[in-house]
């Protein structure tokens, strides 16, 4: 196996000194940012994109990934500290590490939080690893036709594993394929939607939009009541764990790390889904479940290993094809793609140093949070208490001069502001944002591989069925669309969102 | 009577001030800093192209030239903007052979007036571009074989492009035209993913710009037939030229530095003889060979006059084509 010698590689790329600078100033970007409730990981990568431009890409996407695990740690670190989670996939996280907190043992929850993420993220990268050379393999084998059956699947999954109404999903989904049809037809050449704006001719600028849905309309959200944040934990101590809490956590971590990286690959929930399904898988099987929701550390350890793990194992659809799973990736391919590198099975052969560095990079972004976290877990507190009407002006100063960066064009901040208010009135109408970026990403993708192999076959539908590899794609997909249509497992779904 | 006198006495003062001014402005220029548009993306060819100039630039005129990325709607935002720039020489801009020879045809309208157009100071450079066919999908080895191939099976065969309307679609679309042959199109977004699926076999043949193209062809992946210069190309010596087979085939990717129209024409004329002197230098030649690019360098009317010609010869073949105006 030459494993070892890709992860040297790897190892080089990632070791560098300017490398693990920006690591480093990633992490700790992403959970200062992350902290702030209500700000997870895809609104902080939204927000903290453009500062990414100006660096080689290897630097830039290690960055990014950086961000994006800081995000998540600060997520957790809130839910914890102050039953605020900073995201959907730390929700779960708050129900006993917030318990823990006010039971003195903040210290011992925070540190858990972070060995779990760690344990979780070591093994996930090395699944990450392992399987994507041969499956990127196998992606090089993909036509128009394929593609296009992928994407056909990916689509349904994301609809699937939403967790809302079924019915809003699925009109988010279309939502976005519909945004992804402005601008210059590819296969025509024809205008659409243009309405002679010449900015448009390239489609809306994704990066405008995402900041729009996901960075600013977060902080409209927060602004709705600026809510008294007590901090009940003045002072984390105790971060060791004793020999008992590390006995009652070494199951829990390695059944949430198998759960989460399966459940990572799957496109549409990633780690939010990841940390709600081992946690209830954990409270059935603990045998401390009595102490579930009063503060067991086994309800900290197994989704917190779950939601890393999980979001680990998303890279690899993302990496190896070019298919973003969840809004972060899809993030990620936006920033892929402003770097000049297409994103798909051919990343692995044309940048090694690029793809086997991200991959080292997981492993030792996760490493420098434990470094870097538990000491500084006294300034997050005191982050913590820094007063909105302060923070949100800098923060929206600093999305226009990154949406403004892009261009250099004042369309694309007029666009990120159009599409914050729209944002802000879907999630009022409780309408999922992600699906509708999903769509907006892949929609393109979808519509160009249509007519690209309908081209190709010179107008014969039956290139589909006719591929051995796109047929068994499309079956898949029915059988995901039939199954969630079915009475019950849409039932056994609703059972599942609402505890 | 003495009012409409000392009027044309005022207007006579005032021209004369104007020229002499304009005269001291031309020899003075630049006095600070120039703005350089770039109407494409940050690291793609003709940024490198306006980079490398924009910093000769700044070390012989004393003065900083500074580059400003414009991307958008096929370079269309980023001339619109030059077109729009106060004409006094310290805003000038990068142009292509899609945006300033193509476009003139292809879009219906356009953010600046197409026939006042802009003030042409240098061609820079130019890059080839190369025919490449999927081995197992074509089977030919030289042009006229690839010709007699496509006849006898008409609308079978596919080829790629970085999408409507670039160089890249329509020399294709030059090539069928030419050689009374019928192939379909198949755009990509880009070159880099369409060289893939030629690559794979999903499509079978395409031109592409030789820097990305050589690197397949070197690797026995594609087949290289033809390149699309009127001369052989440094980084694919042994490919013969289109033009031996069709004569007067010529398809290339070119970059040029362009000022706004109604630029005084002595600040335009000094800008060109110091980004010909720049181009002729031995180091820069020896970068933009290794780039595999052909280094130009020209006066303003030489670079109007083949401006003119590629515009006239596009313009032909979009409409030979039916390629759908935008």
């Amino acid at each position: 196996m030459d494993i070892f010698s890709n992860l040297l590689l790897g190892a080089s790329t990632a070791f560098m000194p300017m490398n693990l600078f920006y690591g480093f100033i990633g992490c700790l970007l992403g959970t200062a940012i992350g902290v702030l409730p209500g700000l997870g990981p895809t609104a902080t990568i939204a927000m903290l994109l453009p500062i990414t431009f100006g660096l080689p890409p290897e630097s830039a996407l290690i960055m990014l990934a950086g961000i994006f695990y800081g995000a998540q740690y600060g997520g957790s670190t809130t839910a914890i500290l102050i039953n605020l989670p900073g995201e959907s996939s730390s929700v779960v996280t708050a129900i006993d590490g917030y318990q823990m907190a006010r039971n003195g043992r903040a210290g011992a929850a925070l540190a858990t939080a972070a060995l779990g993420s760690f344990f979780a993220g070591s093994v996930a990268t090395i699944l990450l690893a392992v399987a994507a050379p041969p499956l990127a393999a196998v992606a090089l084998n993909f036509g128009p036709a394929e593609y296009f059956s992928l994407m056909v699947l990916g689509l349904v999954a994301s609809v699937a594993l939403a967790s809302g109404s079924l019915l809003k999903a699925f009109a988010m989904i279309v939502f976005g394929l519909i945004l992804g049809t402005v601008g210059t037809d590819v296969e025509s050449g024809t205008p659409r939607y243009v309405f002679d704006i010449p900015e448009l001719y390239d489609g809306l600028n994704f990066v405008a939009v995402s900041m729009g849905i996901f960075g600013i309309c977060e902080i409209l959200r927060n602004l709705e009541g600026e809510h008294e944040r007590s901090v009940g934990v003045k002072r984390v101590t105790g971060l060791m764990l004793t020999k008992e809490d590390l006995k009652r956590i070494i199951a829990p971590v390695l059944r949430g790390t198998a759960l989460g990286s399966f459940l990572g690959v799957l496109p549409g929930g990633g780690a939010m889904l990841a940390s709600f399904a081992s946690y209830a898988m954990e409270k059935r099987i603990s045998p401390n479940s009595a102490e579930f929701g009063k503060g067991a550390i086994e309800g900290v350890a197994a989704p917190e290993s779950a939601n890393n793990a999980g979001a680990q194992t998303s890279f690899i659809p993302m990496l190896t094809l070019g298919i973003p799973g969840n809004p972060v990736m899809a993030l990620m391919v936006g920033a892929m793609i402003i770097q000049g590198i297409t994103p798909g099975p051919n990343v692995i052969s044309d940048e090694p140093a690029l793809f086997w560095g991200m991959i080292v990079s997981m492993w030792s972004g996760n490493l420098m949070l434990v470094i870097l976290n538990l000491p500084l877990i006294g300034l997050w507190v005191r982050m913590l208490t820094v007063p909105y009407h302060l923070l949100f002006p800098a923060i929206i100063g600093f999305c226009c001069i990154g949406a403004y960066s892009i261009n250099n064009s004042v369309f694309d901040v007029f666009v990120m502001a159009g599409f914050s208010v729209i944002g802000f009135a879907l999630s009022k109408m409780r309408f999922e944002p992600a699906p509708l970026l999903l769509g907006f990403i892949l929609g393109p993708m979808l519509e160009e591989n249509l007519r690209r192999a309908m081209l190709i076959s010179q107008g014969d539908p039956s290139i589909f069925v006719r591929s051995p590899l796109s047929l068994s794609l499309l079956v898949f997909a029915v059988v995901v669309l039939a199954l969630v249509l079915s009475p019950s497992i849409s039932r056994k779904r609703e059972e599942a969102f609402t505890e | 009577m003495k009012l409409k006198r000392f009027m044309t006495f005022a207007a006579v003062t005032a021209a004369i001030c104007a020229t002499g001014l304009q005269a001291s402005h031309a020899q003075d220029y630049p006095t600070k800093t120039v703005t350089v548009v770039v109407p494409f993306a940050a690291g793609g060819n003709t940024d490198t192209f306006g980079r490398l100039v924009a910093e000769e630039l700044d070390k012989r005129l004393g003065q900083r030239f500074i580059v400003e990325n414009k991307p958008g709607a096929g370079g269309n935002i980023g001339l619109g903007d030059l077109a729009r720039s106060k004409p006094d020489g310290y805003t000038i801009g990068m142009g292509t052979v899609s945006s300033n020879a193509i476009n003139q045809t292809l879009y219906k309208t356009l953010p600046y007036d197409k026939e006042k157009g802009f003030a042409p100071i240098s061609l820079i450079a130019s890059l080839p571009n190369v025919l490449v066919v999927n081995p197992d999908k074509i089977k030919a080895n030289n042009v006229e074989e690839l010709i007699a191939f496509l006849k006898t099976e008409p609308g079978k065969h596919t080829y790629a492009s970085s999408g409507v309307g670039t160089s890249i679609h329509l020399a294709g679309e030059l090539l069928a035209t030419k050689a009374g042959i019928k192939i379909t199109h198949v755009p990509y977004k880009g070159s880099s993913q369409a060289i893939l699926d030629v690559v794979a076999g999903h499509v079978d043949m395409m031109f592409d710009n030789i820097p990305t193209a050589a690197q397949q062809v070197k690797a026995g992946k594609v087949k290289a037939l033809a390149v699309t210069s009127l001369e052989k190309a440094a980084l694919l010596p042994d490919v013969p030229t289109m033009a031996s087979v069709i004569p007067g085939f010529e398809a290339t990717s070119w970059h040029g530095l362009f000022a706004p129209p109604g630029t005084p024409p002595e600040i335009v004329e000094k800008l060109s003889k110091e980004v010909q002197a720049i181009i002729a230098e031995p180091a820069m030649q020896e970068k933009l060979k290794a780039m595999g690019v052909t280094p130009v360098g020209n006066t303003s009317a030489e670079f109007q006059t083949f401006i003119d010609k590629e515009t006239a010869k596009w313009a032909d073949v979009i409409k030979a084509a039916n390629v759908p105006l935008q």
